[in-house]
């Protein structure tokens, strides 16, 4: 990996749209027909991040966050309020035919395939749209279906194929032409896990054979947790965290997890540790299910070892055991939190 | 050339099979425009006969029927369905898709339209030309085909047909401001069949209004291959006529690049 080579380099970028503001009710829509009240929605606030050639890019948030919009900023649909994005030197809402054919974009949501034609018919149709010659494409069309695992559909019109076999699909071709970065818009969404593990094997693959960079939205984090060292976080407009796993964990992953089972089904009641450790409901939490009780706190403000004795010395258990808190949980308290913090 | 021919084909090609797999909507959708044209035949016989036959502002019973049968043939062909494609993806967001590949947005409509074209053309067109010719020598009692008029007619279609599709991706482009074009589309469709002498021949209007028809671009649709193609035009009228057809294919091609740099800069997808 070539991370001192900047292949994206995001400036201050904004995004605000105009939105009409309908009041309610008839008279409302009347009102609205004829003098259309309009506020300004900032989408995108002002986000800067870098990303190096072959790098692969978490980029996260909670819905609405305005991460599409980001991703349509970057692959040039949507043009920028303010700010500047560059993409391989170039500005992608400028000169947009040439642009285009140096990305790839797969939006979960949408597909580029052709619906009516047999699959191997929207390949045929992107080679000559991307003017990809002839032997270059048998050896590109070959490596995707192996690692795609096409040839069981690839004769199959697009409207039969299942989600699965539809996003590899989609997949592939984004990628027919081997562009030097890949755009990939929550690619695993309502797929099941066998279906999202092949995905995001065939996605490393890509990766690491042809050092395509990649950005990844996401809302299911094992994809980041698997493909990305470092990811990008946004919430309403803002950019609220950037740097790698590892110190996302180090920086908000104090939390443990404790579990155990209790001999009664009283225990919590009776261990009762916000109070002991005067704890505030951001740093703990607590789940009893009968005996077995779950218990989540921030080992910053109480030592794990405390936290064991303590509850070793108040009643007897069996099966005890701590955890790191996983990505999952983290991210979860944080956009629960909100950009406040 | 070449290289865009290549680029641009598969667009023909899924146009065509399109059309292939929705064969049935096809047959109906004929069947009811001809059916429209028997009804304008009753329509205008009666009033020939009310009238006491002989010629009416400049057509007779026999080119009056003519008109008709050509009005429909060169409706059909000039047919473009592209503002409703248009308004469809501007509202559903889909033009993303289409945004992110190397090629020319219109140039993707147009030779998509055009494959979805080639089979109504090609079985339409021979057909009603030799029913034209029939019709024409059986009540008038003489041949009265040129080779001369065909071309020209044909020429005159095809940019009749360019105006009609710049016409309408300029119009999809509407899209983007007030997002559901359905109601529009209606409201376009009768008025532009009314413009373009769909209808009545403009020649049946007042003196002013006829002039005033006769520059709209809506005239260069219908009115002016059919009235080429019936010989009533003579020679500088010809030249006067196509040129302003090929100024009004000009004037929309440039207005729709313009629209879409315009509206592209504003545009927000919907739907995520």
């Amino acid at each position: 990996m070539n991370t001192e080579l900047k292949m994206i380099t995001v400036d201050k970028l904004r995004k605000e749209f105009k939105k009409t503001v309908k009041e309610p009710g008839l008279k409302g829509s009347i009102k609205s027909l004829f003098r259309p009240k309009t506020e300004k929605v900032i989408a995108v606030q002002d986000i800067s991040f870098e990303v190096g050639q072959g790098e692969i890019l978490g980029f996260i948030g909670p819905n609405g966050a305005g991460k599409s919009t980001v991703i349509k900023m970057l692959t040039g649909i949507l043009t920028p309020t303010a700010g500047s994005c560059t993409i391989n030197g170039k500005n992608p809402t400028q000169n947009r035919r040439s642009y285009v054919k140096e990305i790839g974009v797969v939006f979960g949501q949408r597909t580029q395939l052709w619906w009516d034609l047999p699959l191997r018919e929207t390949y045929s149709v992107l080679k000559e749209i991307y003017e990809v010659p002839e032997d270059s494409y048998k050896k590109r069309m070959d490596f995707l279906t192996e690692v795609l695992e096409l040839d069981r559909f690839i004769t199959s019109p697009v409207r039969t194929l299942s989600l699965g076999q539809r996003m590899r699909a989609d997949i592939a071709a984004s990628l027919l032409h081997s562009p030097k970065v890949l755009f990939l818009d929550e690619p695993t969404i309502g797929l099941d896990v066998v279906v999202k593990e092949n995905i995001r094997r065939a996605i490393e693959h890509i990766n690491r054979q042809e050092q395509t960079t990649v950005i990844l939205t996401t809302h299911d984090l094992a994809d980041i947790e698997q493909l990305s060292k470092r990811i990008v976080m946004i919430d309403k407009g803002v950019k609220v965290f950037d740097g790698t796993i590892a110190s996302l964990k180090q920086q908000y992953g104090q939390i443990r997890e404790m579990s155990f089972e209790a001999d009664s089904p009283k225990a919590a009641a009776v261990l009762n540790y916000a109070e002991h450790f005067g704890l505030s409901e951001d740093n703990f939490s607590v789940e009893a299910e009968g005996k077995s009780v779950k218990v989540r706190f921030n080992s910053a403000a109480v030592p794990v070892s405390e936290m064991l004795s303590y509850t070793l010395g108040k009643i007897s258990v069996s099966d005890i055991s701590v955890k790191d808190a996983d990505i999952e949980e983290i991210i979860r308290r944080l956009y629960e939190q909100g950009v406040e913090e | 050339m070449k290289k865009r021919l290549r680029i641009y084909w598969p667009f023909v090609n899924a146009g065509l099979q399109e059309v292939a797999s929705y064969r049935v909507n096809w047959i109906f959708f004929m069947l009811g425009e001809a059916l429209s044209c028997v009804v304008m035949y009753f329509i205008w016989s009666a009033v020939y006969h009310s009238g006491g036959g002989g010629v009416m502002n400049g057509f007779t019973m026999s080119q009056m029927i003519v008109y008709l049968v050509m009005i429909f043939l060169t409706r059909t062909l000039i047919d473009s369905d592209v503002s409703f494609t248009v308004g469809e993806e501007i509202r559903d967001g889909s033009i993303i898709m289409r945004m992110l590949k190397p090629v020319s947005y219109n140039a993707t409509f147009l030779f998509h339209e055009l494959g979805g074209k080639l089979p109504t053309t090609i079985a339409l067109s021979g057909p009603m030309i030799i029913a034209v010719e029939i019709i024409r020598t059986v009540l008038d009692g003489t041949f009265q085909f040129s080779v001369g008029s065909l071309l020209l007619y044909i020429v005159s279609c095809v940019l009749a047909y360019l105006i009609n599709f710049y016409f309408n991706i300029c119009f999809g482009f509407a899209a983007f401001v007030i997002k559901y074009l359905w109601g529009a589309n209606m409201m376009k469709n009768v008025l532009v069949g009314f413009f373009s002498g769909a209808v009545i021949p403009l020649s049946f209007l007042p003196e002013w209004l006829e002039r005033v028809f006769l520059f709209l671009p809506f005239a260069s649709l219908n009115y002016t291959p059919v009235m080429i193609y019936m010989g009533q035009y003579a020679g500088a009228e010809i030249v006067y006529f196509m040129g302003l057809q090929v100024f009004w294919v000009l004037f929309f091609c440039g207005l729709s690049k313009l629209l879409w740099k315009v509206s592209v800069k504003r545009l927000t997808v919907q739907g995520g």
